[in-house]
């Protein structure tokens, strides 16, 4: 039996227009907007927007984006130039956040910030684990300096991809992604900016959920 | 009239293209040639260069405190850089990641602030956020020499221009403490690359 595909349905199979609810608008010659259907597995540790310009990568996080977002807008591009997109929800969940107050004004912590060996991020012998495979527990803050807190967690994951120090500043109801670490990593330093003197963290063991399908558009000039 | 093609040949069709495509694509309208230019390691007061990574392990707010590449000069054509940058330690603050200097002297340097904030040198405007410790960024330059164009991409997004004059230009990449900042910084980069036309 033959079976045959009109010319139009095969112009959008080879241009790679969407699939998997990830499409690609050029709204202008050089900005292209992006829209996909939320995917339920970004409900806790969000998704990112990544983007190449060929098609086998290498990959770059546009943005770390909170679960139900569904549209970026990839500004200002170069021209002439095939943009490649996709968006993965990643997958993990958090530990407790800990509370962080830097106050200029102590007295019982160090003003000099001089020697920040300590802020490294590394793998050190720290807290007693939690439940294997579990979120990171034992998250603690300890204030280093007068701008300076040292994190400090158990990291119970095995076969992350990598982990997220997230904070939640006073002045803001959202999580937003402070630091991305690497795999195992279970001490770090932060030298916090002045809305992170008064703020909450946590930390988050991730992988990538399945990506969408990739969309792909060519800017103009 | 529609056109119809049978299945069998059109996913073929399909599946060659999407396997096929350039060996590397390059940005903005070419032919572009790849190129390897020369280049020094300058490592200067607490600077230390290993590869591609490069940290200043000081907190020291003076002096020349340098961990770079320099690159071979060039005065024709049009020139592009590529390269991803992941900043994996900042507990300072203000540190130039790339630069362009021309006959003058600094054309152009991008630094980030801690909190992730890329900013232009001369000038202070914000170029982009995002830049926080652990992500990757991807910086491409383009600059002709014929009529002084120079065009900074990051992550894609033209994010700064301006317009310099004849003569012999350079790239840098690595991590040099501004005249405001300081660090410890530890900066890697990866998949630097270079094209002429």
């Amino acid at each position: 039996m033959r079976t045959t595909v009109t010319a139009a349905t095969l112009a959008l199979l080879l241009a790679g227009c969407s699939g998997g609810g990830l499409s690609a608008e050029l709204v202008t010659p050089v900005d292209i907007e992006l829209t996909w259907t939320a995917d339920p597995a970004a409900a806790d540790g969000g998704q990112v927007v990544e983007f190449a310009t060929e098609p086998a990568g290498p990959w770059t996080i546009l943005e770390f984006l909170p679960a139900g977002r569904e549209t970026y807008r990839h500004p200002d591009l170069m021209p002439d130039t095939t943009f490649h997109y996709r968006v993965r929800p990643l997958v993990g969940a958090a530990s407790d956040p800990v509370q962080v107050h830097l106050d200029a004004a102590r007295s019982d912590v160090r003003l000099d910030d001089s020697n920040l060996s300590w802020a490294e991020p590394r793998t050190v012998t720290g807290p007693p684990p939690g439940p294997a495979g579990g979120p990171p527990t034992s998250l603690t803050a300890t204030v280093k300096s007068r701008s300076a807190v040292l994190f400090t967690w158990a990291d119970n994951a095995a076969g992350e991809a990598g982990q997220l120090i997230e904070v939640r500043t006073a002045d803001s109801p959202t999580w937003t992604v402070a630091m991305a670490l690497d795999p195992d990593v279970n001490s770090v330093g932060l030298m916090a900016s002045a809305a992170e003197r008064q703020a909450w963290f946590r930390v988050r063991a991730f992988t990538y959920g399945t990506s969408s399908a990739v969309a792909r558009r060519t800017t103009g000039h | 009239m529609r056109r119809s093609v049978p299945l069998v040949a059109a996913l073929v069709v399909a599946l060659v293209l999407a396997s096929a495509g350039p060996a590397r694509a390059v940005v903005e309208t070419g032919p572009w040639t790849s190129y390897s230019p020369s280049f020094d390691v300058q490592q200067r007061g607490c600077g230390t260069v290993d590869g591609l990574t490069f940290r200043l392990t000081c907190s020291t707010a003076s002096g020349d405190q340098r961990a770079e590449r320099r690159y071979a000069t060039y005065s024709s054509g049009v020139r592009q850089f590529e390269g991803y940058f992941r900043i994996t330690s900042m507990p300072g603050t203000r540190i130039s990641l790339k630069q362009t200097f021309g006959p003058d002297g600094p054309f152009f340097m991008l630094a980030v602030e801690r909190g992730g904030r890329l900013y232009a040198v001369h000038g202070g405007s914000t170029l982009a956020t995002g830049a926080t410790v652990g992500t990757t960024v991807r910086v491409n330059t383009v600059h002709n020499t014929g009529n002084g164009a120079h065009r900074t991409y990051i992550n894609g997004s033209n994010q700064h221009s301006q317009t310099g004059g004849a003569g012999g230009y350079y790239d840098k990449f690595g991590a040099y403490r501004t005249s405001s900042g300081a660090g410890p910084a530890t900066v890697v980069w990866s998949g630097v690359q270079f094209w002429r036309k």
